[in-house]
Formats: C-alpha cells, sequence, structure tokens
C-alpha cells in the first residue's frame, strides 16, 4: 500500500519538484526584497532631494517639488522593492521550472564540471540561488513555527524537520538548475542582472 | 533511477507552494491573474501590502483629542484606546502597558502584546532580535495578523500623542494645517503643515527621537530636515537658515537640530512643521493638548 502511494507520488515528481523549488526560491527573493524596501526609501528620498533642488531653479518646475510627498516616495520606495523581486523572480525562479531530474550523482558531476570553468557572471546566478533558496526555506520554516505558536514543541520540531529537508533536498537542486541555465545562455546576466540580484543576496542573508 | 524520499519531498513542495502562494507579491499576482481568468473571486491582497510584515498602515481616521497634557509614557495608552475603543480607559490601558512593558522589556512588545496577546508577543520577542521595533517583531510572525495592524496604529497614534513641539509654546502660528488660498501662488492648496512665526536664527528642537531621513537645500522648502521616529511617525522642518544635523543621524527629543530661517518659497522668517502619520500629512495640532495661539505674519 505504502509503496503503491510512493509510485504513484514518484511519477508526479517531474511536475511538484520543480514547482517547489520556484517557489522556495520565490519566498527567499520576497524574504530579501522586503529588506531591501526599507533601504530603498532611503535612497528614494536622497534621489528626490537630489531632483527637487534641481527643480525648484526654476518657477515653471518648481510645482513638481510639491508633487512628491513623503506618501509618494513611499509608494514608489516599496514600488521598487516591488519591481526588484519581480525582476530576480524572473532572473532565479522561472528557470527553475526547466529542472530536469537526474540521478544525484550525476548531478553532482555535471555541477562540478560546470563550476570549473573560467570565473564569470555566470556564476552570479548560481550563488545568488544558494543564498535566496536558504533564505527561503527560512522563510518558511518561521511560517510554519509561527502558525504553530500556540504549540511550541511542535512548532520547534516541525520547523527544524522542514528547515532541514528543504537544505537537503530542494535547495542543492534549485542551485544546480540554476548553474545548469546559467551556463547553457549564450550571454551571461551582466552587469543588470548583478546589479538586481546582487544586493538581494546580500539582503537574504540579512533576512535569516 | 531511483526518487529520493518522493512523499517527503512532497509535503516539502507542498509548503513551499503554500507560502509563496499566500505570502508573497508573486503569488498573490499568480492568484490575481487566476482569479481574471477565471472570473471567481480572490483574497489576494494589493502586491504593495505584502511588504513591512502588515505594520505599514495608514492613520486612523478618527484621532481621540487629548483631555490634557499626556505624559509621553501614558501617550501610547491614548494611541491604543483611539483604534479599539474596547481595550477599556486610557488611565487602565497604560497601567497593562506597563506591566507588559515590564515583562517582555519592550514597548513595540507590549503594544503587540495588548492586541495580538501575551503568548503571540513572548513569541515573537523570543524570535526577533534585541530591542526589536514593531516590524522585526512582525516579520517573526505569520503574516496577515489584522492585529499586527491595529498594534502598529496603535503606536503610530501613541508616537503623534508623545510629540514634543519644535518652537518655544509661545511662538505663535501664522497659517494652520488645512486648504487655503496660497499666499505665494495663488489658488486653493492643501497646506499640509503649521507656520511658526518666529524670528531668523531661532532653535529648531527634534520633537521626540528619530534618524534623519533628509538633510538638504532647494527653492521651495529651503533647507529642510525629514526626521523618521519610527512606526509611521516623521516630522519636517523647512526654511531653516541652518542645519545643525546631517543625513543618518540619529537625534535625541528636544536636540537642537536647526537654526530658523527664511530660505526657500516663503514670505519672511518662519518654521514650517509638518507631521506625516503613514505617509500621509495630518494636522499636528490634532495630537496635541495645548494649542499655540494664531497670529498674522510669515508663512510660505
Amino acid at each position: 500500500m505504502e509503496l503503491r502511494v510512493t509510485e504513484r507520488v514518484s511519477k508526479i515528481r517531474w511536475i511538484f519538484l520543480p514547482l517547489g523549488m520556484c517557489a522556495l526560491v520565490a519566498v527567499g527573493t520576497h524574504a530579501a526584497a522586503d529588506v531591501v524596501g526599507d533601504k530603498v526609501l532611503f535612497a528614494v528620498d536622497r534621489v528626490d532631494a537630489f531632483f527637487d533642488a534641481i527643480f525648484s531653479s526654476w518657477s515653471v518646475t518648481a510645482p513638481l517639488v510639491d508633487l512628491v510627498g513623503l506618501g509618494e516616495r513611499t509608494f514608489f520606495a516599496r514600488a521598487v522593492a516591488l519591481a526588484w523581486e519581480l525582476s530576480a523572480d524572473a532572473l532565479l525562479a522561472i528557470p527553475v521550472l526547466g529542472y530536469d531530474e537526474r540521478a544525484a550523482a550525476d548531478e553532482l558531476t555535471i555541477a562540478r564540471v560546470l563550476a570549473k570553468r573560467r570565473l564569470s557572471l555566470r556564476l552570479v546566478q548560481p550563488a545568488a540561488a544558494l543564498l535566496v533558496s536558504i533564505a527561503g526555506a527560512a522563510a518558511v520554516a518561521r511560517l510554519l513555527q509561527g502558525t504553530l505558536l500556540h504549540y511550541p514543541l511542535i512548532g520547534g520540531f516541525v520547523a527544524a524537520t522542514a528547515l532541514f529537508g528543504l537544505f537537503l533536498l530542494l535547495a542543492p537542486r534549485a542551485v544546480f538548475r540554476s548553474l545548469e541555465h546559467a551556463s547553457a545562455q549564450k550571454t551571461a546576466i551582466g552587469l543588470l542582472g548583478l546589479a538586481i540580484l546582487g544586493p538581494l543576496a546580500i539582503a537574504a542573508v540579512a533576512s535569516l | 533511477m531511483k526518487p529520493r524520499l518522493p512523499l517527503v519531498e512532497l509535503v516539502l513542495c507542498a509548503l513551499c507552494l503554500w507560502a509563496a502562494w499566500y505570502h508573497t507579491p508573486a503569488g498573490a499576482l499568480v492568484r490575481t491573474a487566476g482569479a481574471w481568468v477565471f472570473r471567481t473571486h480572490t483574497t489576494a491582497r494589493p502586491l504593495l501590502a505584502y511588504y513591512g510584515a502588515g505594520t505599514l498602515v495608514p492613520p486612523p481616521e478618527h484621532a481621540l483629542p487629548l483631555p490634557g497634557p499626556v505624559p509621553p509614557a501614558q501617550a501610547l495608552a491614548y494611541g491604543a484606546f483611539a483604534v479599539r475603543a474596547d481595550l477599556g480607559s486610557p488611565p487602565a490601558i497604560a497601567s497593562r502597558l506597563r506591566s507588559l512593558a515590564q515583562t517582555l522589556h519592550s514597548e513595540d512588545a507590549a503594544a503587540l502584546a495588548l492586541f495580538c496577546g501575551e503568548e503571540t508577543a513572548h513569541y515573537a520577542m523570543e524570535h526577533a532580535g534585541s530591542q526589536p521595533h514593531l516590524i522585526d517583531l512582525a516579520r517573526a510572525l505569520p503574516p496577515s495578523k489584522t492585529c499586527v495592524s491595529q498594534a502598529a496604529q496603535a503606536l503610530m497614534l501613541g508616537g503623534a500623542y508623545a510629540l514634543a513641539w519644535p518652537l518655544p509654546e509661545s511662538v505663535r502660528i501664522t497659517s494652520p494645517f488645512g486648504m487655503r488660498e496660497h499666499p505665494l501662488l495663488g489658488g486653493r492648496r492643501l497646506h499640509a503643515g503649521v507656520d511658526l512665526g518666529v524670528m531668523k536664527g531661532a532653535p529648531v528642537r527634534a520633537v521626540a527621537d528619530g534618524i534623519v531621513r533628509r538633510a538638504s537645500t532647494d527653492g521651495v522648502n529651503g533647507r529642510i530636515l525629514v526626521v523618521d521616529h519610527g512606526g509611521g511617525v516623521v516630522t519636517s522642518y523647512c526654511h531653516n537658515d541652518e542645519l545643525l544635523v546631517g543625513d543618518g543621524d540619529h537625534v535625541r527629543r528636544g536636540q537642537m537640530i536647526a537654526r530658523s530661517g527664511n530660505t526657500g518659497r516663503s514670505t519672511g522668517p518662519h518654521l514650517h512643521y509638518q507631521l506625516d502619520l503613514g505617509g500621509e500629512p495630518v494636522d499636528p495640532l490634532r495630537f496635541r493638548a495645548q494649542r499655540p495661539k494664531t497670529a498674522v505674519g510669515a508663512s510660505d
């Protein structure tokens, strides 16, 4: 009976595994973007001050200074964080959907070969995927524990188990797929991709 | 190829999908798109509401007028009462908050305990860093708890009630908050703060502890300081002659942060003092028991 269930579940791994990994990365990206959002607000304030100084120099453009108030700046900062998160999702989470599972030993061998190629911007995606997956695993565990906060022992056990399972079973595959995807691309993600993923990867660590 | 732990993987993937589906803007985007395609209802929140762990809230529509001068320690109780009147009278709430703050070692955690329960606040305190703000505590909790938003509103109002005044109480208001005929540009416009008629060089003091978010100069606001006091409470001080603090500086309540002046678009020496709650300008006098007298004078 148990075997039959396992066999049936195995047959649909090709769909739930990529979806789960994609979701793991998306959760990690959001955790990181939430941290970035606070910093973006300060950056938006600086940019607004810069433009206010320019626009206020002429009477024609002076009304533009009053156009953007604190509310607009806060809205804009959150919108930037959202755009940042969705861009990172496009670079990290969506490619994970193309995961095609192989034997663990084969995956490890391929990963070693791909990682040994000359150091380039191609490594940015897998490196970011690693940090974001860790942040995602921690966020999922935190959510579980928070949901079971009235049952601290059960919550702690479930969260620790989920964290361990995600680190062991999903995060490495997400990184492998990211490495595979980055290597298969004709061009590296470029400086724009680095600008999107670099700060987000650091924020992912800060979100832990 | 032999699958590895398929049932465990299925459960882990389901957990990740649950987390992404309900707790990320990307999930909300997919849910909204699905609801649009299938013409069904969705519970997805607006995309930007997924940031700040539910603590980024607009100010409550009604803020109770204070009966008299309130010590800063009691201000939060008035904020909590304004959000939920069924919690008891402000003095009773203040006493409860005091005891909660002693147990939890944090005013923010006490506010959280008041609205979400002590067990929840203890849990959040254990999982947030030392001296956490409400946003840190909320991040340790499962999202979409309405009680967190209520605690955020209470802290915001409490913060506003506790604010000091940037100039001596004797300084008169030359232009109040609200719609008015603009003295320089003409036409009816919102005056987003209050103008306080004061001579050039008068010391301007921070109304509460905070971080300087902006210290800059432009032709409209003159030399301007924007101070973030946390919890969605932000104050601005415009038309100064000299700024005494810079971007990112921490300021203390009562600290001299600028000297008033007549810079920018102004009809004479005065201080434009503005209070923003949750990103919206509000009348700072709504949160004060004492109201300075008004007089004809310089404005912007």
